[in-house]
């Protein structure tokens, strides 16, 4: 297992799997804020198609969670 | 309407504003398009409304009322097309020199120009780059959303009498003793004493099409445009190779960088430069040398992803002035093109010098440098 | 050098019957495994693997195949961003890991493959309302079960495997709805009866349903969500997530940036042209599988080998006989994107509403959808219309009560970069010397 942060909270995953996959096991659907409405977002298509669920990963911006791999030490936000 | 007092062809800023203009002079006004409203070079446009990039003379006098009169529409429509003076700001890499003496120049011809020290530069754009210290700044230039504006300044002439008709594609122009008399289209033919010419990059083709000739030809730009982003970069960021391309003949590619954030959060970066004709495809190695020179400005846009690219033309005039007023061989047939990438700032000011003129009243400046007649002369 | 781009069915067919005739083969996929979507599974240091999925042993056999195959190169992790022809060549700038590689061709097949359809309703961007791909994408992939209660609707025999491993997998499938009538396969029967195998499939899906207690109803489709429920035909069932699917659209980017001929297939959506070959207008640039129109995995094989240089023969009619009745049988009706409240977001990126879209019509002039999206921003954000595409066509046509013409569902096909690459990667090739 390695372990990553979204908004802060420790999230155990395992090797692997997507930051969307990982945050999902541990229940959170909710993936970022919209930029005009502030309307929650989750994944959608999940295979890298709507850009509907990225987010920030080691401080860079727009980066599709459901794409990318987690790794250990790795900080996500909204 | 049969028979309006004028008819302009071309839906674009250009058109837009010299339909408002005539409008609000009471003239009725119907518009013609062969696309839609903004569907050539005003819809590939960043909107920029700049004095920065003028040198002293005519041009810059047009642009600098030009830039007044856009505010001016905005109160008249209202403020529906993104307006703002964000403000310009130009710098040099290597040597300054150039410039500064470039920017005296347009002091001493009433331009506002601030010249700007590493700390306040920095200030100005706290992502610029530590290398760059000194620059130019020019609270002046401005901004809009090209295709909204000539949208809601066509939206007014309508609500104001006027017509205006998209997907007409204008197939002949009647002339009469050389005094135009109407135009034929595919959507109905129209009299009128009075036709504006708008289009463009085709303007050559209008010209032609009523027995008299401009040579207005398209130059090609890139512009990128990245994924939303949060605000980065707060004002136009030259480098100043842009100010010298401007002024360039050299039919070689070149490049040079404009870097700005835009209301909708992506950064647009632009101002590529290429003679090719009309010859559309996307250049890889164009976007590089943008990217490059846009992150060797602004470091923390390396991050940033592309999203897409798209190409205008730009239609210019072999000595890269506009050409606006009344064609010197066919009476009655008025141009306002060839304004290259300046389009959109100088729009209104056209609008303005080519109504004063209809409607017999002193323009602001003197039109005889913009007029088509440079081109004309010989031919007649 | 063959370059084949997409690793799933027809793309991982294709690269089998290349590299059995002696041909040099690198497959560029966006994935860290083979398989595509369509094949997608847990990486092999997970032992749950494969049970999910019906039949998997044909996409194992190919694996094992490929894998072992040295004239094949794989670049896993990539993203084809750009390509061009030069000369005789296709030049692809890659994106392997983040980093930009170019690879150089001499043919190229496209086996981009499709993504879920789907069109808006209300409250379609609550978190927990996804394609009937993401769960799948999730519980192949990786295990994880995207909700505890879930109904799944829309139509097409795609929503029945995804039932069936939510299922199986614990998810409890509270509500099942497909809205076309199966009975429409009476009139594509040969369909059926040339490709008995699919019959079976179906049959294993449903028995497998059955045992869970899952009941399709036909002829329903989610008319709204809330953040905790779906309605359906008017009433309200509690649901965590809810999946909805309307068939597939094909991903055919690279084939436009590469100028191949696009059409409008018998669905609606933009496909690649190819000849019996499978090779496009494009001198040495063929494409096989969905990106050539929806047909399954079947047609799919079939196609990438006959791309690869391999043989087709009467399965392939057949199966593309099964793949029409598909089309015929899961049609997805206009209805859907009428009469949906002004508040409706549309463009899901940029958060355009329909009322928008119809305001610029009416008030700024706009006679045409690419009008319409300039002046809303609609499918101008970070999917480039990807989702919102064909749907702004649909709503924009309206409104102006006019069917959306072939040219304007191809120019929507038509992006000029294929993935996003990072101003500093794009930069840096400068250097590279590409």
């Amino acid at each position: 297992m390695i372990s990553f942060t979204f908004n802060n909270q420790k999230i155990e995953a395992i090797e692997g799997m997507t930051i969307a996959a990982a945050i999902f096991s541990t229940g959170e659907k909710v993936l970022r804020q919209t930029r005009f409405g502030g309307d929650d977002r989750s994944i959608f298509c999940g295979i890298g198609i709507c850009w509907d669920c990225v987010v920030t990963v080691d401080g860079v911006i727009n980066q599709r969670a459901c794409l990318i791999q987690v790794s250990d030490g790795m900080v996500v936000t909204s | 309407m049969k028979s309006p007092d004028a008819i302009v062809i071309g839906a674009g800023i250009a058109g837009a504003s010299c339909a408002l203009a005539l409008t609000n002079a009471g003239l009725t006004v119907l518009v013609l398009d062969r696309g839609p409203v903004a569907g050539g070079t005003t819809g590939a446009g960043e909107g920029n409304i700049l004095v920065s990039d003028k040198d002293p003379g005519p041009e810059l006098t047009l642009a600098l009322r030009s830039r007044d009169l856009w505010f001016d529409m905005q109160s008249d429509v209202g403020d529906h097309f993104e307006l703002e003076a964000k403000g310009g700001i130009v710098v040099a890499r290597h040597d300054e020199k150039p410039l500064k003496d470039f920017a005296a120049k347009q002091r001493a011809a009433g331009v506002d120009v601030q010249e700007v020290g590493d700390r306040e530069l920095h200030e100005l754009e706290p992502f610029l780059t530590p290398e760059i210290t000194s620059g130019v700044f020019y609270p002046q230039d401005s901004q809009c959303q090209p295709m909204l504006a000539a949208a809601h300044v066509l939206r007014a002439v309508r609500l104001r009498g006027g017509q205006v008709i998209t997907g007409a594609t204008v197939k002949a122009i009647d002339t009469s003793g050389g005094r135009v008399q109407g135009v034929q289209s595919d959507k109905g033919n129209f009299s009128s004493p009075i036709i504006i010419n708008a289009t463009g990059t085709w303007a050559g083709d209008i010209a032609t099409m009523a027995g008299s000739h401009l040579p207005i030809a398209p130059r090609k730009g890139f512009i990128l445009v990245t994924a939303p982003a949060p605000k980065l970069i707060h004002h136009k960021v030259y480098d100043s190779d842009y100010v010298a391309n401007v002024a360039s003949s050299d039919a070689d590619l070149q490049t040079s960088t404009v870097v700005e954030g835009t209301r909708a959060g992506t950064i647009l970066i632009g101002a590529s430069r290429e003679r090719i004709g009309f010859d559309g495809r996307m250049n890889v190695d164009i976007l590089r040398r943008l990217a490059a020179q846009a992150t060797s400005l602004f470091p923390i846009l390396r991050d940033i992803q592309l999203l897409r690219a798209y190409r205008g033309f730009r239609p210019y005039a072999p000595d890269h002035l506009p050409v606006i007023g009344e064609d010197s061989l066919i009476q009655g047939l008025w141009h306002s093109a060839g304004h290259e990438g300046a389009g959109i700032g100088l729009a209104p000011g056209s609008a303005h010098l080519i109504t004063a003129q209809i409607i017999g009243k002193t323009p602001f400046m003197d039109p005889a440098p913009f007029s088509p007649k440079r081109f004309q002369a010989g031919a007649a | 050098m063959i370059a084949i781009i997409g690793a799933g069915p027809a793309g991982l067919s294709a690269a089998a019957a290349a590299t059995r005739r002696g041909e040099e083969v690198i497959i560029i996929d966006s994935s860290s495994q083979l398989g595509g979507q369509y094949w997608r599974h847990l990486p092999s240091a997970r032992n749950d693997s494969h049970s999910l999925h019906y039949d998997f042993s044909k996409a194992q056999k190919l694996f094992d195949e490929l894998l072992s195959q040295p004239l094949l190169t794989r670049y896993s992790n990539s993203q084809v961003w750009q390509a061009e022809k030069c000369g005789d060549q296709f030049h692809l700038y890659i994106l392997r890991n983040g980093v930009e590689e170019k690879v150089v061709a001499d043919k190229v097949i496209l086996a981009t493959g499709a993504y879920d359809r789907t069109i808006p309703f209300p409250g379609w961007t609550f978190p927990g309302v996804m394609t009937p791909g993401a769960a799948q994408a999730m519980l192949k992939g990786h295990g994880v079960l995207v909700g505890k209660k879930v109904v799944i609707a829309g139509t097409g025999p795609f929503i029945l495997p995804v039932a069936t491993g939510l299922a199986e997998s614990g998810a409890e499938i509270v509500g099942l709805f497909e809205f076309n009538n199966p009975f429409r396969w009476i009139f594509n029967l040969h369909g059926l009866l040339l490709n008995p195998s699919r019959i079976a499939e179906a049959f294993y899906y449903l028995k497998k349903l059955q045992k869970h207690r899952v009941k399709i109803e036909f002829g329903k489709k989610v008319e709204s969500a809330t953040r905790s429920s779906a309605v359906v035909d008017g009433t309200e069932i509690e649901c965590d997530v809810i999946a909805v699917g309307w068939g597939f659209a094909p991903d055919v980017t690279l084939a436009g940036i590469l100028g191949a001929q696009l059409g409008v297939d018998s669905d609606g959506t933009v496909i690649v042209k190819v000849d019996r070959r499978q090779e496009t207008n494009i001198l040495g640039l063929f494409a096989a599988g969905e990106a050539t129109g929806i047909g399954g995995s079947t047609l799919s094989m079939i196609e990438g080998r006959i791309a690869g240089g391999g043989r087709g023969g009467l399965s392939r009619w057949r199966a593309q006989v099964f793949a029409n009745g598909l089309k015929k049988v899961y049609p997805v009706p206009s209805i859907l994107t009428k009469n949906l409240p002004e508040e409706t977001i549309i463009c899901r990126c940029e958060e355009v509403t329909r009322g928008q879209i119809c305001t610029s019509i009416d008030e700024l002039g706009a006679q045409s959808a690419r009008t319409a999206k300039l002046f809303t921003r609609a499918g101008m954000g970070l999917c480039q219309g990807r989702v919102c595409g064909r749907n702004v066509s649909e709503i924009v046509a309206d409104h102006l009560v006019q069917k959306v013409s072939d040219s304007e569902r191809i120019a929507g096909g038509q992006r000029p970069l294929a993935a996003p690459i990072s101003l500093g990667e794009l930069g840096d090739g400068l250097a590279k010397k590409f």
